[in-house]
């Protein structure tokens, strides 16, 4: 679909509202025979134009086309002109003073709402920055140490040792991998809807590539698998998606305790695919529900070397997901466990 | 697979990263390969026109001139493989590479056998290219799945599928050139000469419905990888990352 340009938009918008004000009274000048209602319908007429179009130019231009018109076809002498009687010049101001005290008002709103969009990315970003460059600092500190121990001990220390700290930092080197993808992913994002590129992805195939990442990373964890047969290709960016999946797929593991069973199924519903990652382990407490998604897991509430990158990397997931305009939620399942769910446009 | 003494395949790193260079270098030693490195564009050039190397590592971000421009200047007289090392984000860039003739792309952050895996496999199918007695084989085999390219027959565990001849002529280019990814621009000019705007949504109905013939299940596909955005792989016989799945 082409997006018309606002100009054009806000030029059709006015001129059909203002055709239909005109229909209305026409007949309601037939049907009941009054004019007390007309300039009512106008000035509501106006007032809609001014809500639905921006800047001034159209509600203004709206008040003066309803005062030629009443004039014109409403007022005596009818379908002529006379634009100079104190009730035309009188009615010519109302309506301008709507128009114009309208148009303030909303584009007030607007700034205001344009305001508090930013407020809160500002906010995410601020939070995801803290939490993670407390994040970062634990696994450099170990990979910083064990390298430092190898290579200051290096005859010293037996192999098996040397194993041991290398494997850590490698460990360590994978997680901070991860979390970097997060970061990456959130610079990425933006401004939503104007950074991200979206290509058709079939769903089969983003399924097979996430089933595929995961398995190396945790080839112990098995993951049932719905999905429809059918071809089903989803605007996205594939890379952003992949990412919130593998993180919520990779959240479960880390975080549910006495998990059994991990599920991933995806259904298609009127226009919308949603995506559901669900497991049967403990659960997530009601208190930290409400601030799940939004980077602000609170550290000192973490247990003693447990990292805290749920919050971030849902965090992250939640930011994908906006900027596909899509929707991002969360339920503890009746029967234990809990489940993820977003959708996107299909 | 690869030589010994003074007979080993050279391989060429271009990276500006000391650290990067070194642990690519290091592991490529320690496999029995000569390595050669270069920090810069015009370096590689040189390195490359006065060594001639079996095998090109090139990072895409180099400090005097883009990467892709290096794999243009190489493409103009020489088929010598390159592998292309690039940023997880920037798959418009694998796309570009790939298109221009590099054979491969490894993202960062990538592991050891990870590369090694890519490095033989390009070797390999180098190797049966410059020796046209041994012509490839005329059977494809991975796994449980078998190509005859003489009878167009594809068989898994014994059983055959039938595949259209649009099925099968993608089936057959995958493995002619398993290990390496091909872009869909690549297999759409190879399968129907032209692209248009609705051949990438053909060739991945197509693609699904190969999927569905050889029963592969998402997460346990043994045979062809999905590089999203980007193209399609078959993987080689001993690529050790088609044993996971």
């Amino acid at each position: 679909m082409k997006k018309l340009s606002p100009y054009v938009k806000d030029g059709v918008v006015t001129s059909s509202i203002m055709v239909i004000s005109f229909l209305i009274n026409l007949l309601i000048q037939k049907i009941y025979d009054t004019q007390t209602l007309i300039p009512m319908i106008f000035v509501l007429g106006i007032f809609l134009i001014s809500i639905y179009t921006k800047g001034f130019f159209w509600g203004i231009a709206a008040s003066l086309v309803s005062v030629l018109a009443v004039n014109y076809a409403f007022t005596f002498p009818y379908y002529d002109f006379d634009l100079l009687s104190p009730v035309c010049v009188f009615s010519a101001l109302i309506m301008l003073v709507v128009a114009i005290m309208t148009c303030t008002l909303t584009a007030r709103i607007r700034a205001q709402e344009q305001l508090r969009r930013e407020n809160e990315k500002e906010k995410i970003r601020t939070n995801l920055l803290r939490a993670i460059s407390h994040d970062l600092r634990t696994p450099l500190t170990a990979i910083y140490g064990s390298c430092s121990a190898i290579m200051e001990n290096y005859a010293s220390l037996t192999e098996a040792q040397q194993m041991v700290l290398l494997q850590q930092s490698r460990e360590d080197a994978e997680w901070l991998i991860r979390m970097v993808e997060n970061l990456l992913s959130v610079t990425r994002i933006g401004n939503p809807e104007v950074n991200i590129k979206k290509t058709p992805i079939v769903l089969e195939e983003l399924i097979d590539s996430v089933l595929t990442k995961f398995r190396q990373k945790h080839p112990e964890q098995s993951v049932d698998v719905v999905m429809p047969e059918d071809f089903i290709s989803i605007p996205m960016d594939a890379l952003l998606i992949e990412q919130v999946l593998i993180n919520l797929l990779e959240n479960a593991v880390i975080h549910a305790k006495g998990m059994s069973v991990l599920s991933l199924s995806v259904s298609r519903q009127a226009g919308e695919v949603l995506f559901t990652v669900s497991d049967d382990g403990c659960g997530i407490p009601k208190e930290r529900m409400r601030e799940l998604f939004s980077g602000y897991l609170k550290l000192e509430d973490q247990p003693d070397g447990l990292r805290s990158n749920m919050g971030i990397g849902l965090s992250v997931c939640s930011a994908i997901i906006k900027a596909h305009s899509g929707r991002i939620w969360v339920k503890n399942n009746t029967n234990g466990g809990a489940s993820f769910y977003f959708t996107l446009k299909g | 697979m690869a030589n010994t003494g003074n007979n080993k395949y050279k391989i060429l790193v271009i990276e500006d990263e000391l650290n990067i260079r070194s642990f690519v270098s290091t592991i490529l030693d320690a496999n029995h390969y000569q390595v050669l490195t270069a920090d810069t564009c015009s370096q590689g050039l040189l390195v490359f026109s006065s060594y001639v190397p079996d095998l090109i590592i090139l990072d895409l971000g180099l400090p005097d001139a883009d990467g892709l421009s290096f794999i243009r200047h190489v493409r103009l007289n020489s088929t010598t493989p390159i592998i292309v090392l690039s940023a997880r984000s920037g798959e418009q860039d694998k796309v570009t590479a790939l298109d221009l003739g590099a054979n491969d792309y490894i993202t960062k952050p990538f592991g050891t056998a990870e590369l090694l895996a890519r490095v033989r496999a390009i070797i390999r199918s180098r190797h049966q290219l410059s020796h046209p007695g041994t012509e490839g084989p005329r059977v494809f085999v991975l796994h449980d799945l078998s190509i005859d390219y003489d009878s167009r027959q594809v068989t898994v565990s014994g059983r055959e599928i039938h595949l259209t001849q649009t099925e099968y002529n993608i089936v057959a280019l995958l493995s002619q050139h398993a290990g390496k990814v091909l872009t869909y621009t690549a297999i759409i000019r190879r399968i129907w000469g032209e692209a248009d705007p609705g051949s990438i949504k053909k060739l991945q109905v197509n693609m699904a419905n190969i999927r569905k013939k050889l029963g592969l299940k998402p997460g346990e596909n043994h045979y062809i990888t999905n590089e999203l955005g980007v193209g399609y792989r078959m993987y080689h016989t001993e690529d050790p990352s088609s044993m996971h799945a």
